[in-house]
């Protein structure tokens, strides 16, 4: 019944099934390696040296390629269209049949290592748009690594004191200039610095979906966004606080160094490190290391835009005059909660004691020798009402009416709590007396505005009321 | 009876002779069917054709009733369950292994996309093609007149087929795997949401306990692929097979599928392949093996509509071939084209925004997104608990067979279509804009919420319209037509709700082409 | 003897009214003159409570501050010192080049202060005569308040298209023609070939303002953009454009700069 009906559709759905299995079929006998494959056997049968290489030539099977890396559970398939990679003959053949520049075939043959290991890209792919992993379409976290910042891989396995002779230059530069520029003063890294930024322990092989790729220009990968967040962080992540000011070659660079900061680690057998750097412990390296980003060479007091506060001249020489180590101490292991100043003692950011005393020790090194005049604080009865009109002319248009500082003002927070505990009230009078020469707090006392011991000592007793929680 | 005489080599040279005869003829007992008795024999002796009668009525094979889709889910049954198995060759459920073996496929094994996408999309395929089947065994009243619990069957077939689907779906251990595997966790939790507004949670977490049972723990990792991999291949295929088992025997003890009994037969339609014998009749004077008759009762309808019916060879079969090889091509075809999906590993730090379930389940997500419990166990089980309610409560077996049942239910049909999508668009756009209680008073007690909200009012108008439609026509038919039209309407118009217009968050968005990168 | 008595009581009355009226007339002469230096010494009080410490007792700038230093978003260290009032040249005013400023445009600075620089608003702390009296102040730094009037203030008036693309693509020229990039640069980062030698009028190097850092010290408005340009910043190295640029062209280059300053011209996401 309805046979003709059944029958028509029976003969359409039928050719349409076999046109689909013949295509199907079709399709799986010529992947696209096949073509690159029988591109390599023409290179080879032409360029064959004598007859032997070319029956040798000739009879080279078509067919897949693969390489397991067992200790690592890598699996490779590149080959499929790299085939010609490790074959000296191809040394002047095109891409993708050229032989690998350089010699490092020669101590890390493809059979070991493979090629992902150092090049990244989807090494099960078999295609050249999965393989290389370019595009969020191919869903792979880890595209081929450019060119620039391939010395990241070295790092894996090998010691930065043999790099620095071979061939890993800008690995060995990227992570002097990682320890130089500060990055720890708000970057983690093994448990170590500062909580400003994120940790980045495992940056380097975070998947792309841990990145805001909103403003990345080009390719939204890991490595587009290391370099341009190191270029400009305010243009990629928005309000950022970073303080960083590279140029293009140093950005590349500090991207390689990043790059090796990755959860991997290389098993045994693979792993080639003969000397372990040590970790700096003099004063000027810690303070290089965790410092010097927001302090710059700590001699200028400015006011920076991106912190939107003034961030103190800590190696000023009148600073130092009347500084206490023992205070500086301690305003380093608590930090100024509310600012950008970590707190670095061990339970916080991990630096230990003696590293912090160094710290102090290269901070100090340009002390001035002559002791300053005293202030007998303690002789003075103060009057924190006058203190408080003498505050509100002289002091507010710098330091705010509040004293706290901050956005716009050129004074520092007169209430933060390192102020207020850390601080001896005669520092802070014969700060006020003497000024601090090379920053523009100016002297109030005799040699400056003029005022008398008592006004000074009655202002010091206003700023000090900051801290007074509703008390009379 | 060989000769008595014959020497034993001539005789065992005989047998070889005639060996092909001999073994054919050893379980193709019939004979060739080229006589109308034996195709009637063929059918009847042979183990998988008698499921299906010697005879088929004229009706069922009308393109125009079923369109098939009763056949096309069961072929795509068939299909995946063999592109399934081809697949068990591969695949290894194991976190670390799983996402690689289907890289693999995908790349080294031959036809290895091919046969992912074939299992894919037959996989999805059932889905549509079974709520077609669902309202075609609806609309042309299929569910009455003995077939009431063939239809509850068919409920239950539904359920298990969600499950296979939703398993499967967390097989790759990708990152669209892992997250569906945590909000299905999260469905099942939803109980939670009632024993903690009565406080009973600490005693009776009924929630807790069937989400740890399902993840083998309280979060997805090898435990949970195990049991998805262990449902997935067993438990839910062997009650499938059973129910379909049951289903088809059901169908057949029903007396095949319903026909009008008003039904005429037009010589137009009449082609046949093998024109009938003129015999006397259909069943020949001698005794056939195990033929019966029963003299009372539907079931089988052996001795009715004889002038309506064909030989089920060939003409069933013609039809179940030609329908097979559609479904056969059309799911090559669109596994050529368009690969399953497959994404980033899983990665239990980076969540997918918006986590959305499979595509078939993004209608339940958004009336979870009002309230957990109702809109995964609650309302669900409510719809499940009515459909299967559905041949109980409209037990009028006036023109069953007939699509629609006549032009009062075409019109009603129609009403409840305009009048859902209304509604239910409506609703949405209410909740879009002026956002549910929680926007207005933040501090509402979440009992409230899980009363009164969007996806329960929806669903207590549909209640109440076809309420109304059955006082208004004094018809349960047509009170049955108003309440599953909705059911359809709403089950569509919630899928593209939270397909196409949830972004992350589960914010409303016009296109994907706005969503926020992050 | 009774007439002499009268008649000496009259002139002695006469007298005392005499002396008395002429005495008044001298003190009233003296009270106005001492009405101008009432002014002039509430000024010098003002200023030195709150205006000495940066801009110095002889109003030259070199006040106790000293230096201030300011670090933006690019890392550029820019170093200025507060205004030095002795040579009666100010920038930021409504009048042309050369011209010394209204009293309204140095209320105006007082009232606002300067943005992204250390010159805080005084608005709510001194009243209005105090203001006034500090601008007398003020003015007897140099001599050339006394030798000139300031000229009349440029009207400023915004046509609706500023911002457009068309204008936006007009203002590019201009910047072109004109070598603005010469100090600010071809993106307007202020790293320009010319941008290391500028120097102010006092002989300090200046830095070309890097648009993509944030605000202008004017503020943003396209107005105050305009008045920039036609005034020019006297003091600095930043000229008037008034004769050499049409008011159509000047319109269309603060156009450019609001799309250097990322403020238009942007695609919505």
């Amino acid at each position: 019944m309805y046979s003709r009906f059944y029958l028509s559709v029976l003969l359409i759905s039928g050719l349409v099934l076999i046109t689909f299995l013949v295509f199907a079929t079709y399709r799986e006998l010529n992947p696209e390696w096949k073509k690159y494959q029988l591109e390599y056997r023409d290179l080879l049968i032409k360029n064959a040296p004598n007859e032997a290489a070319r029956k040798k030539a000739r009879s080279i099977k078509i067919e897949h390629q693969q390489i397991y890396i067992k200790p690592l559970k890598k699996v490779d398939r590149c080959m499929n269209c790299h085939r010609g990679v490790d074959d000296p003959l191809m040394k002047d053949a095109k891409v993708p049949h050229k032989l690998h520049s350089g010699d490092y075939l020669k101590k890390h043959p493809v059979s070991k290592f493979g090629c992902t290991l150092c090049h990244y890209g989807q090494g099960r792919a078999t295609n050249k748009k999965d393989a290389h992993g370019k595009g969020r379409d191919t869903h792979w976290d880890y595209p081929l690594i450019p060119f620039k910042y391939i010395q990241s891989s070295c790092a894996k396995c090998h010691d930065y004191l043999f790099l620095k002779d071979n061939g890993g230059e800008m690995v060995v530069e990227g992570e002097r200039l990682f320890r130089e520029k500060g990055c720890r003063g708000c970057h983690k890294l093994n448990g170590v610095g500062g909580d400003l930024g994120k940790p980045l322990d495992i940056i380097g092989s975070q998947p792309i979906a841990y990145f805001p790729m909103k403003y990345v220009v080009g390719e939204r990968n890991t490595y587009n966004w290391l370099k341009q967040h190191f270029l400009d962080p305010r243009k990629i992540v928005p309000g950022s606080e970073m303080r960083v000011f590279l140029s293009e070659k140093e950005a590349d660079l500090l991207t390689t160094y990043t790059l090796t900061l990755r959860a991997e680690e290389m098993p045994r057998q693979f792993r080639a490190i003969r000397y372990t750097t040590p970790v700096p412990k003099d004063g000027e390296s810690l303070y290089k290391m965790y410092c010097v980003a927001c302090h710059g060479n700590g001699k200028i007091s400015a006011y920076d835009e991106i912190l939107k506060r003034t961030i103190p001249a800590i190696m000023n020489p009148a600073f130092l005059k009347i500084a206490d180590d023992k205070n500086l101490e301690r305003i380093i292991k608590e930090g100024r909660k509310g600012t950008p100043m970590t707190s670095w003692k061990r339970t916080a950011a991990g630096l230990r004691d003696e590293e912090i005393r160094n710290i102090i020790k290269f901070i100090t090194k340009d002390r001035p020798d002559e002791r300053p005049e005293p202030f007998d604080y303690k002789r003075f009865v103060t009057d924190t009402k006058h203190g408080k009109e003498l505050f509100n002319v002289r002091c507010a248009l710098c330091h705010g009416k509040d004293g706290k500082g901050g956005k716009d003002h050129l004074g520092l927070n007169l209430r933060n709590p390192a102020v207020q505990k850390f601080v001896d009230p005669e520092f802070l009078a014969m700060t006020i007396r003497d000024g601090r020469k090379g920053t523009p707090m100016p002297a109030f006392g005799k040699t400056g505005v003029g005022l008398s011991d008592q006004d000074i000592a009655d202002l010091v007793a206003y700023i000090r009321s900051f801290s007074d929680k509703g008390k009379k | 009876m060989g000769e008595v005489n014959q020497s034993g080599i001539a005789k065992f040279l005989n047998n070889i002779r005639s060996l092909k005869k001999s073994f054919l003829g050893s379980f193709l007992r019939s004979g060739k069917p080229t006589s109308d008795k034996s195709r009637a024999a063929v059918m009847f002796n042979n183990f998988f054709l008698h499921i299906q009668g010697v005879k088929t009525h004229i009706n069922t094979l009308r393109p125009t009733y079923t369109f098939g889709f009763g056949l096309i889910s069961l072929y795509l049954l068939i299909i995946v369950v063999i592109s399934g198995v081809l697949l068990m060759v591969y695949y290894n459920p194991s976190v670390t292994e799983a996402y690689n073996k289907i890289k693999d496929l995908k790349y080294v094994v031959f036809g290895g996309n091919l046969l992912r996408n074939i299992h894919k999309w037959s996989g999805e395929g059932m889905i549509i093609f079974v709520l077609l089947h669902m309202a075609r065994v609806f609309y042309t009243g299929s569910y009455k007149k003995g077939r009431e619990f063939n239809w509850v069957i068919g409920i239950v077939l539904l359920i298990l087929m969600f499950g296979m689907n939703l398993s499967g779906y967390m097989l790759p251990w990708d990152q669209l795997a892992y997250w569906a595997l945590l909000i299905v966790a999260n469905i099942i939790n939803s109980p939670k949401e009632i024993t903690d507004s009565l406080g009973i949670t600490q005693y009776f977490d009924i929630g807790g306990f069937f989400k740890e049972l399902f993840l083998g723990g309280t979060n997805p990792t090898q435990e949970s692929l195990t049991r998805v991999y262990l449902l997935h291949i067993w438990l839910l295929p062997m009650f499938l097979f059973l129910f379909l088992g049951i289903h088809f025997w059901r169908i057949r003890k029903d007396g095949g599928l319903t026909r009008p009994d008003t039904f005429e037969r037009k010589d137009s339609d009449v082609y046949y392949v093998n024109p009938p014998e003129k015999t006397g009749g259909i069943f020949p004077t001698y005794k056939t093996y195990g033929l019966m008759e029963l003299a009372r009762g539907r079931t089988p309808a052996v001795d009715k509509d004889v002038e309506n019916t064909v030989l089920s060879w060939p003409n069933l079969l013609i039809a179940e071939l030609a329908i097979f090889v559609l479904t056969l091509a059309g799911v090559i075809a669109y596994a050529y084209f368009v690969d399953a999906p497959f994404k980033e590993p899983a990665n239990p730090l980076i969540p997918e925004n918006p986590a959305k379930a499979p595509w078939y389940f993004l209608g339940l997500q958004e009336l979870l997104s009002y309230s957990a419990f109702m809109g995964g166990v609650g309302l669900p089980g409510l719809a499940l608990l009515g459909l299967a309610l559905i041949p109980y409560l409209d037990r009028e077996e006036d023109r069953v067979g007939i699509w629609f049942t006549n032009r009062q239910g075409v019109t009603v049909a129609l009403q409840s279509f305009i009048i859902g999508t209304i509604v239910v668009i409506g609703i949405l756009a209410f909740v879009v804009n002026f956002g549910w209680f929680r926007n207005w008073w933040p501090n509402v007690p979440q009992i409230l919420i899980t009363l009164i909200n969007p996806g329960n009012i929806w669903v207590g108008f549909m209640i109440v319209y076809s309420l109304f439609v059955i006082k208004k026509t004094g018809s349960t038919r047509m009170g049955a037509i108003a309440l599953f039209t909705m059911f359809l309407v709403s089950y569509v118009i919630f899928t593209a709700m939270g397909t196409y217009f949830r972004g992350p968050n589960w914010d409303f968005f016009w296109s994907k082409s706005q969503w926020p990168i992050h | 003897m009774r007439c002499l008595r009268r008649r000496s009581i009259t002139v002695f009355l006469f007298s005392v009214v005499f002396l008395t009226a002429v005495v008044m007339l001298i003190i009233r002469d003296t009270e106005s003159s001492y009405a101008v230096e009432d002014i002039l010494k509430l000024g010098k009080k003002v200023y030195e409570q709150r205006c000495l410490i940066c801009h110095g007792k002889d109003g030259d700038g070199k006040g106790l501050v000293g230096v201030l230093r300011r670090t933006e978003l690019s890392g550029r260290t820019i170093e200025t010192l507060p205004r030095d009032f002795t040579i009666g040249v100010f920038r930021f005013r409504s009048t042309p080049t050369g011209c010394l400023p209204t009293d309204e445009d140095l209320l105006k600075i007082i009232d606002h202060g300067i943005k992204r620089s250390f010159m805080p608003s005084h608005k709510k702390e001194l009243t209005l005569e105090e203001k006034k009296a500090v601008i007398s102040y003020i003015k007897t730094f140099s001599e050339r308040w006394e030798e000139e009037e300031p000229c009349d203030p440029i009207p400023v008036k915004k046509p609706p298209w500023v911002g457009s693309p068309s204008s936006i693509e007009k203002g590019k020229r201009v910047y072109k023609d004109m070598k603005c990039w010469e100090c600010h640069g071809y993106e307007g980062r202020g790293d320009g070939p010319k941008a290391e030698k500028l120097k102010d009028d006092w002989g300090k190097r200046i830095w070309p303002f890097d648009f993509t850092t944030g605000e202008l010290k004017r503020g943003t408005s396209p107005e105050n953009i305009y008045i920039t340009f036609t005034t020019g910043l006297d003091g600095t190295g930043m000229p008037s454009y008034e004769d050499s640029l049409s008011e159509e062209d000047r319109w269309h280059l603060v156009s450019y700069t609001l799309k250097l300053m990322g403020m238009v011209g942007k695609k919505k996401e």
